[in-house]
């Protein structure tokens, strides 16, 4: 769950960490109803994707009114393909310098990877005031704070309080992510953050009271999260206009096949991982990804690749047609690639029922179907 | 990594064995073969009975010291995980396999950590297990997918790997050791570690790599494979190439972050170490059956 700015610094401020007084404004919020900070301040689009800055959706302003002029000219747009959700307006920091402090998983050595530099910026990895480490869990903070006292000043004794602080708040709400860039040193020395980027680990949040509410506020900023504590799997849309539903089961196989379905020239709408072995008999998971996917204005055409090592496809077969017509809204016929136990049941309930589905064990000629039906340009190649 | 852990002959216990997965597949595994010589019900209330003539022990170190088992498949909840992994260890389990889905990265970072110190073996958690085929598998391969043969198997991702076995086994090409590592991103074996275990391999003729987009574990491998001389043929499939930066598909560990982990500096890093990346299931299936199948007469 990668956290808007303004909930990480929200978050942040939970434990006492000082962030620039600030609000924040919906999209298509009214502007004129919240109390912005006094005096000049920083106009930032709400979104989880980098490159704000160049993209000009981090903008000042000196008085309200430019404010509300800035808002206006970004309301309803997007960047990097995702959906500005609001505005940040905060008070405008003095600050004599900018640094960089982030901490996250790193796979490889199972340990914590800390990354400080007395400078921000974009490529602070190349940077010779800069200095990184792996720490174990336990031993996090000490060693934050002691790659820290190695820095020159004025940036050292700053960082090094912010070190402390911010590796207890990564430990305590299981990040995955946290990086501070810029960090503002002030002139008397102290620090407020100026940017943050926090990722929380999706398994941890039945766990994390706090970001669990969060995700509960704000089911709209944070779909997949908020459908994965919901629903128990995933389901994540990757093109809001495409033409093709998936009901699928395996994250790999499902990455895999919206990768080759865009390579000829399709728009997958969704990757879905429903884990046909969990649904234990209730049709519940595929009534909600059928909903999702009947909710879209472009679908054409649902595709559904079960490959069952262990699910029984009778099963499917039956709950696939139960909730077809729990979702009559649903009106596109289905490529059903169904491969396993009981494909002779299976085959025999679907077309009993009265869904128009086409049933096809091998996925290539699914895939095929799919784009068949649709006229894609890959069609002809099959 | 000792390579007689994977013998097909290895002793098994499974932890969790009481719970509706857990049943389950102790006795599929069973009749494929596997030698599952018990099982743990940690719970305080669990029954102890046999399930299927499989004794039931209250910990690890009671089964081991019972069955001499020298791997524990573990088939519980993500957050009992943890727990039983520190049972196993205390109890010499040498060979971890942990299907379990979901487990917290901050629980992932401690047993990875218990794992390494003891100097054991995990496999996942997040996978699908691991399997000699024809003679024993640990987790839940599907058995459509598995047959004996000359590929050795390494993939981030179950179905992804079922769909590319089951297209060659209908080519006549089955696997020698098939070993499921999982798509989280912090996890036991990476492909890398992998790589010596392969190389000494003496039934394994060439490697497929079912591998996806994010973190740096392909990048690793392709080093592993320089480092090692590997001298059987590598082919490697990518899932999640067209995926936008910063969305996380299923797997916890496939997620981009600015230039980290995309798919041109997996696909650059396995070219260099002259590994046959393909684009499309098709291609590397084709590829595949056409340097291991069976000359057909």
């Amino acid at each position: 769950m990668f956290l808007i700015e303004h909930h990480g610094k929200e978050l942040l401020a939970s434990h006492g960490v000082p962030v620039p007084a600030g609000v924040f404004v919906p999209t298509g919020g009214d502007v004129h109803a919240c109390t912005p900070p006094d005096g000049l301040v920083m106009v930032k689009a709400q979104v989880a994707t980098g490159g704000r800055g160049k993209a000009a959706a981090i903008q000042a302003a000196a008085s309200h009114h430019e404010a509300v002029r800035i808002i206006a000219a970004l309301d309803g747009r997007s960047l990097n393909g995702k959906t500005i959700h609001g505005f940040r307006i905060e008070q405008r920091i003095d600050f004599v310098h900018e640094a960089y402090f982030s901490l996250s998983v790193d796979g490889e050595s199972a340990r914590i990877r800390i990354l400080v530099s007395t400078e921000g910026g974009v490529d602070v990895e190349s940077y010779s005031n800069t200095r990184s480490a792996l720490a174990s869990p336990d031993q996090l903070g000490a060693a934050a704070m002691d790659l820290c006292a190695a820095l020159p000043s004025p940036a050292r004794k700053a960082l090094a309080e912010a070190a402390s602080r911010l590796a207890d708040i990564f430990l305590w709400h299981e990040a995955t992510l946290l990086e501070i860039n810029p960090l503002f040193i002030l002139a008397n020395g102290s620090f407020v953050i100026g940017d943050i980027k926090l990722v929380i680990d999706d398994n941890a949040i039945a766990r994390q009271p706090a970001i669990r509410a969060l995700l509960e506020q704000h089911p709209g900023i944070y779909p997949e999260s908020a459908r994965k504590l919901a629903h128990g799997f995933d389901y994540v849309e990757v093109d809001a206009d495409g033409e093709i539903g998936l009901i699928t089961t395996g994250a790999g196989l499902s990455m895999q096949l919206i990768d080759e379905l865009k390579s000829q020239g399709c728009r997958p709408l969704n990757f879905c991982d429903i884990r046909s072995g969990q649904f234990r008999g209730d049709p519940a998971r595929l009534i909600a990804v059928m909903r999702w996917i009947a909710s879209r204005p472009h679908i054409k055409i649902v595709l559904v690749n079960i490959f069952a090592g262990i699910t029984d496809l009778a099963e499917f077969a039956r709950l696939l047609v139960q909730a077809a017509t729990e979702v009559p809204e649903l009106r596109v016929p289905i490529v059903a690639r169904l491969i396993g136990r009981n494909l002779d049941d299976a085959r025999q309930i679907l077309s009993a029922s009265n869904l128009a589905v086409m049933l096809e064990p091998d996925l290539d000629r699914a895939i095929a179907l799919t784009l068949a039906a649709l006229d894609c340009e890959g069609a002809s190649r099959g | 990594m000792d390579n007689t852990l994977f013998d097909p002959t290895v002793a098994v216990i499974i932890q969790g064995i009481t719970g509706r997965a857990g049943r389950t597949h102790a006795q599929l595994m069973q009749r494929y073969g596997t030698h599952v010589v018990g099982g743990v019900a940690a719970s305080a209330t669990a029954s102890r009975e046999p399930i299927g003539g499989i004794p039931v022990f209250a910990t690890c170190r009671e089964a081991i010291a019972e069955t001499g088992a020298r791997a524990s498949l573990l088939m519980v909840p993500p957050l009992s995980v943890l727990p039983a992994i520190e049972d196993a260890l205390a109890g010499g389990v040498e060979l971890l396999v942990c299907v379990t889905e979901g487990v917290p990265v901050h629980d992932a970072l401690k047993v990875v950590r218990m794992v390494r110190e003891r100097g054991a073996v995990l496999i996942g958690p997040s996978t699908p297990g691991l399997a000699v085929p024809g003679h024993m598998k640990i987790g839940f391969l599907p058995d459509a997918a598995l047959a004996p043969g000359p590929l050795g198997v390494m993939s981030k991702s179950g179905t992804l790997s079922y769909e590319i076995c089951y297209r060659l086994v209908q080519r006549g090409v089955g696997q020698s050791l098939w070993i499921g590592s999982g798509g989280d991103p912090v996890k036991g074996a990476r492909f890398a570690d992998l790589v010596p275990l392969f190389q000494s391999h003496a039934e394994t003729e060439a490697l497929l790599v079912i591998g996806e987009i994010g973190g740096t574990e392909e990048e690793e491998l392709a080093t592993a494979l320089i480092r090692a001389k590997f001298s059987k043929p590598v082919f490697a499939l990518l899932a999640g190439t067209s995926a936008p930066e910063g969305v996380t598909m299923g797997h916890a560990g496939a997620l981009i972050h600015g230039t980290r982990g995309t798919a041109a500096s997996k696909v650059a890093a396995l070219d260099a170490a002259g590994v046959r990346v393909h684009a499309t299931m098709r291609n590397i299936v084709e590829d595949a059956a056409r340097v291991l199948a069976p000359a057909t007469a």
